[in-house]
């Protein structure tokens, strides 16, 4: 073979990232594209559930069977982005033992191990639980980190050559006699890693195949080559505790319906969610009562969350896609797998495949199915490895250490750094330079930040994600500006400006469906804190350059003449 | 929960000045019949302001300790429910001054945090072969010591001093040599309190000073005295001064069964002794709560921990009418009798008519009792009262007894050294035995509690 096929891969979720790392595992030439930060599309909205299969033992057992099975494949290779919790389907006395059965039974058929536990025992793993739910079944459910599983793919896909182009969008297909050639895109601002204020611009990518996983933008690349592809977007609430009321994921086991799940993700507790279809997935309504809702039904299950702090509230959009001539009416009832629609045979447009619907949990068997497609175009025969190799960041890694001895952190910070790093710890944390937590809440260091900064450049929401800087109960009031400052050194003024600029409008806007009781006193106190100290609420410095030579260097006293570092704007230099 | 309905959930009025008191949150045992409490739900109120680390007095001398924020609502909120999270070894840095609890706008559980995570710290990750573990429980098992000593007080007072057993102690426990064990009194308080015919012969004075006082003569004027280790076995002059000053405003006292409040045990992670004493407490005094009866500590650690701490912690029938049944003693006067007016009739003089240099304990102010002694004698003849300032003693119980601490407990009483020195008086006030000691070190003064001066006013010669 001369030279490897070069594919261009649309979208930086879950599915995209998972073809890309596949792919490049295989050989071949991979360029992928995405138009905000990797998991800016529904993945980076989604619930953080490694599915057992259990939710779809009874409805959708082919769902259920591909989770199982690639339940077990990601938490031997993902490790560092799972945790496993185990999962209850608690019944109420309201639900019905017929369901229940049900349940237990559809779990046996598709392989999923599940057992009933009496309520005692229920409470006495989750004493939070209501004292008058009946009973469970256990099954293995987990909860996964969907940023740090794509950014682990991503960084595999890159040491096999991939290359990888966030906020980058894709505005037209290239199609030449018949069939797709490549795409056209529009770079924000540069290609490669993402500097602010780096001048953007347009890139023809000629490829020899093209594959949309945009999810639920499936339909707009479709619409630039002339061809139709139904994906019916269906968002869902999940509104995000400030603690984790649970360390076991509860679901209520009860047919389908909205609200009905609650799972522990990192520090917090995320409860979802609903399913109402909307037009676009990109503007939708978000609504105070979908919160509302979320708490009202599931303190059946956990009464304290009636009383609990709320941090956030987001909202998803599911990329649903049923064949043309099934016409569900409800989205509920739209299957949950996954298509691979290719178009020279649908459509007549040889050149590109689309992949649509499926989950999270599957998106490396999605991945796989569709690069055995894409290889079969070349008359390619590679395996796939990506069920046996594990991400960067997932190899063997302990979380029993000495946080002190090793990296000089308190126990409790350098235990979630660990849990966030896997084994890239040592490479990240083991530093001769001080290290000073960065994010309280999240127990991130500075080491941690910049080594962020080293993957993503100024981009401080790429940072974030990465991290979990400023996603705990204060939404980044006592961080955002430290995250700012670590810019500092490689970047100038300007850029670190419109980094925090944009983190903080981000950090605000998930926290609208979230103020009343304490999370309101944390809005006002911060809003408080950034009008006072950075003169956020009327910046006269916005939008031009501070001169800082301007300042004069005030009064020197005579016995300090010696030290001369001193930077005009009263500080002393470091960190660089 | 949204906007709209929230207002209505607490007591049907919004008061957005309201601090959120914590009680919102009922923590669940996570295994029955133990004390281990899932506090994570309690960083809820939590915002981050940082006024409990400005107001430790420990993170203000300690760099290496990393403050109440980490170590309470920070370090919960981290926490998962498996023994695999383990508490930060710092929190034994904490001297459980509780000031962070008080500073808190927010009803952050602080010291609740901090005493459950130091009580798991110690079960499960410190050695209990250590030589610091047997130090802080030698040292947080005062009452057994000091049970020891009174055996052979005199003996006590002169081994415990004596220069070369200080420096093996030092040097083998940790304890440090540069303070003075305080003194053993020949006789315990309850030794005297037998002799002097018990709850009988109160009742009897009791009811001749209603007589007196032209009160009705069954007036229900009852009180159970927890008069704590240190008024038993040091300052008996202070459960002493107790006695007179009740009886002499009619109250029938009674002593009843009693070990040590907890305290030191709490600061010091050892809840299982600490839970054993409780529960002896507890069950003693709810008999007599049942019955009409208050219980009076002299000593503001001592009510703190039975109205506040226990309930925190522990899990004990009667628990919460204890708790709410529970006062210091001139905070308890202060309500029930008009003090003020029996102060302005009277002069002092004899030895107590001074000029005091008074101190407010930690553990005083959590429970808003800081002004109680300085508004008392601030206008009585013959004597004057002034306050040395909000800073903490720095001693906080056992923590200034630990050799590694000495140095850091005396640089957070400096500020205190220095205001009594400035102070007119040569004579030093507190409610707490502690601070009392820490301020005699600090300045060789003389330390006297609110009741002995009380007495000295109220109280004539001839009584008991
Ligand atoms: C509310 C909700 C909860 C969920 N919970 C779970 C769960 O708990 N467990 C689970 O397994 N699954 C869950 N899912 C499903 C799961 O999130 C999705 O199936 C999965 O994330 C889809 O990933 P994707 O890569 O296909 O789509 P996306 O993540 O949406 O990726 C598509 C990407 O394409 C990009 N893009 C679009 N147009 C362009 C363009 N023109 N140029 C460049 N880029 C473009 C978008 O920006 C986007 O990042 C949930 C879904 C929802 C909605
Ligand atoms: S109890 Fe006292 S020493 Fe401990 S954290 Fe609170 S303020 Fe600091
Ligand atoms: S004072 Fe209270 S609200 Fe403020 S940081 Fe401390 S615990 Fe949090």
């Amino acid at each position: 073979m001369a030279s490897a096929p070069h594919i261009a891969v649309i979208g930086g979720g879950s599915t995209g990232i998972g073809i890309a790392r596949d792919l490049s595992m295989r050989g071949l030439d991979v360029t992928l594209v995405e138009q905000g930060n990797l998991t800016h599309g529904t993945t980076g909205r989604m619930h953080g559930l490694l599915h057992s299969g259990g939710r779809y033992a009874v409805a959708d057992q082919a769902s259920a069977t591909e989770c199982i099975e690639e339940n077990r494949v990601l938490r031997e290779i993902a490790s560092h982005c799972v945790e496993m919790t185990g999962g209850l389907f608690v019944k109420r006395p309201e639900d019905t033992e017929e369901y229940f059965q049900e349940k237990l039974a559809g779990c046996a058929e598709c392989g999923i191990p599940a057992e009933v536990v009496s309520r005692e025992q229920a409470r006495a793993v989750e004493p939070h639980l209501a004292k008058d739910i009946d009973k469970a079944i256990t099954v293995p459910d987990g909860a996964i980190d969907p940023f740090r599983l794509v950014v682990a793919n991503a960084a595999s896909a890159m040491e096999h050559g991939a290359r990888i182009e966030t906020h980058t969008t894709v505005t037209d297909l290239l199609v030449e006699e018949g069939e797709v050639v490549g795409i056209e895109v529009e770079h924000d601002s540069g290609s490669g890693k993402r500097v602010h204020g780096t001048e953007g611009g347009r890139e023809e990518i000629r490829a020899d195949y093209v594959v949309n996983a945009t999810g639920a933008w499936a339909g707009r690349i479709g619409e630039m080559a002339d061809v139709d592809i139904e994906v019916r977007p269906s968002k869902g609430v999940m509104t995000i505790m400030n603690v984790r009321q649970v360390d076991t994921v509860i679901n209520r086991c009860r047919p389908k319906g909205d609200a009905d799940i609650i799972v522990p993700h990192e520090t917090t507790a995320i409860l979802g969610t609903t399913d109402e279809e909307v037009e676009d997935p990109a503007e939708y309504p978000e609504e105070q009562w979908e919160v509302d809702l979320m708490i009202d039904e599931l303190k059946e299950l956990v009464p304290m969350l009636e009383e609990a702090r709320t941090i956030r509230s987001f909202w998803g959009v599911r990329p649903l896609y049923e064949p043309p001539d099934v016409g569900s009416d409800d989205p509920t009832d739209i299957t949950r797998d996954y298509f691979l629609l290719d178009h020279e045979t649908r459509d007549d447009l040889p050149g590109m495949t689309s992949i649509v619907g499926g989950k999270f949990t599957t998106y490396r068997m999605m991945g796989e199915e569709i690069s055995d497609h894409v290889c079969n175009q070349f008359g390619i025969d590679a395996d796939c490895r990506t069920a046996d190799v594990p991400l960067p960041g997932s190899e063997d890694f302990s979380l029993l250490r000495d946080y002190m001895d090793e990296f000089g952190l308190r126990s409790p910070i350098g235990r979630r750094s660990v849990e966030r790093l896997g084994s890239r710890a040592e490479e990240v944390l083991k530093t001769t330079d001080p290290n000073p937590v960065v994010c309280n809440c999240e127990g991130v260091t500075r080491a941690e930040i910049q080594d962020a900064i080293e993957q993503s450049g100024s981009d401080l929401n790429a940072v974030r994600i990465r991290t979990r800087a400023s996603m705990g109960n204060c939404q980044g009031g006592f961080c955002c500006h430290r995250m700012a400052n670590e810019l500092h050194g490689e970047y100038d003024e300007a850029v670190a400006r419109q980094a925090w600029d944009e983190l903080l409008a981000e950090r605000w806007k998930g926290q609208r469906h979230a103020l009343w009781g304490e999370q309101l006193s944390q809005a006002m106190l911060n809003y408080a804190l950034h009008a006072t100290t950075q003169n956020r609420d009327n910046d006269p410095a916005d939008g031009e350059p501070v001169d800082f030579a301007a300042f004069d260097a005030g009064s020197t006293p005579a016995q300090s003449s010696g030290e001369s570092g001193v930077a005009a704007d009263g500080g002393t230099e470091h960190g660089d | 929960m949204s906007d709209a309905d929230q207002p209505t959930e607490t007591d049907g009025e919004f008061n957005p000045a309201a601090p959120n008191t914590g009680e919102e949150f009922e923590p669940v045992d996570v295994f029955p019949d133990s004390d281990d409490f899932d506090l994570r739900p309690g960083s809820d109120s939590c915002y981050k302001c940082s006024t409990c680390d400005t107001n430790c007095p420990v993170a203000e001398v300690d760099d290496e300790f990393p403050g109440p924020k980490f170590q309470g609502p920070e370090q919960w909120r981290l926490k998962q429910r498996d023994d695999e999270h383990e508490i930060d070894d710092s929190v034994m840095d904490c001297s459980n001054c509780m000031r962070c609890d008080n500073a808190c706008p927010a009803g952050v559980p602080l010291s609740q945090m901090h005493n459950t995570a130091r009580g798991e710290y110690v079960s499960e990750q410190m050695d209990t072969w250590s030589i610091e573990y047997w130090r802080n429980r030698i040292l947080s098992n005062y009452r057994t010591s000091a049970w020891l000593a009174s055996k052979l007080p005199r003996l006590a007072n002169v081994v415990m001093n004596f220069g070369p057993a200080r420096w093996v102690m030092e040097k083998t426990m940790g304890v440090t040599k540069e303070r003075e064990f305080p003194a053993f009194a020949t006789e315990t308080f309850r030794e005297w309190w037998a002799r002097q015919g018990g709850a009988d012969a109160s009742r009897q004075r009791a009811r001749a000073n209603r007589e007196r006082r032209g009160e009705p003569v069954d007036a229900d004027k009852k009180v159970a005295y927890f008069h704590g280790c240190y008024s038993n076995y040091n300052t008996t002059e202070v459960g002493k001064a107790m006695v007179r000053v009740f009886e002499q405003f009619g109250y029938e006292v009674v002593v009843p069964k009693q070990k040590c409040s907890g305290t030191p045990m709490f600061a010091n992670g050892m809840l299982d002794d600490a839970r054993r004493h409780a529960e002896v407490n507890v069950s003693s005094m709810r008999d007599l709560v049942d019955q009409g009866y208050d219980a009076i500590a002299s000593c503001t650690s001592c009510s703190m921990a039975l109205r506040q701490e226990y309930p925190e912690l522990f899990d004990i029938p009667g628990i919460d009418d204890v708790a709410a049944n529970t006062f210091e003693s001139l905070e308890y006067l202060r309500i029930h009798e008009d003090l003020r007016g029996e102060l302005a009739e009277v002069e002092v003089d004899g030895e107590l008519a001074e000029e005091f240099a008074y101190h407010a304990p930690c553990h005083a102010r959590n429970q808003g009792l800081e002004r109680q002694a300085l508004e008392l004698f601030r206008d009585v003849d013959g004597v004057g009262i002034e306050d040395v300032g909000e800073s903490c003693s720095g001693i906080s119980g056992t923590y200034g007894w630990k050799a590694e601490k000495y140095e850091k407990s005396m640089e957070i009483g400096e500020e205190m050294f220095e205001h009594m020195a400035e102070a007119e008086g040569e004579t030093g006030m507190t409610e707490c035995p502690t601070c009392a000691m820490q301020m005699e070190h600090g300045t060789g003064y003389d330390i006297r509690h609110p009741l002995e001066l009380l007495e000295a006013a109220l109280v004539d010669g001839d009584g008991l």
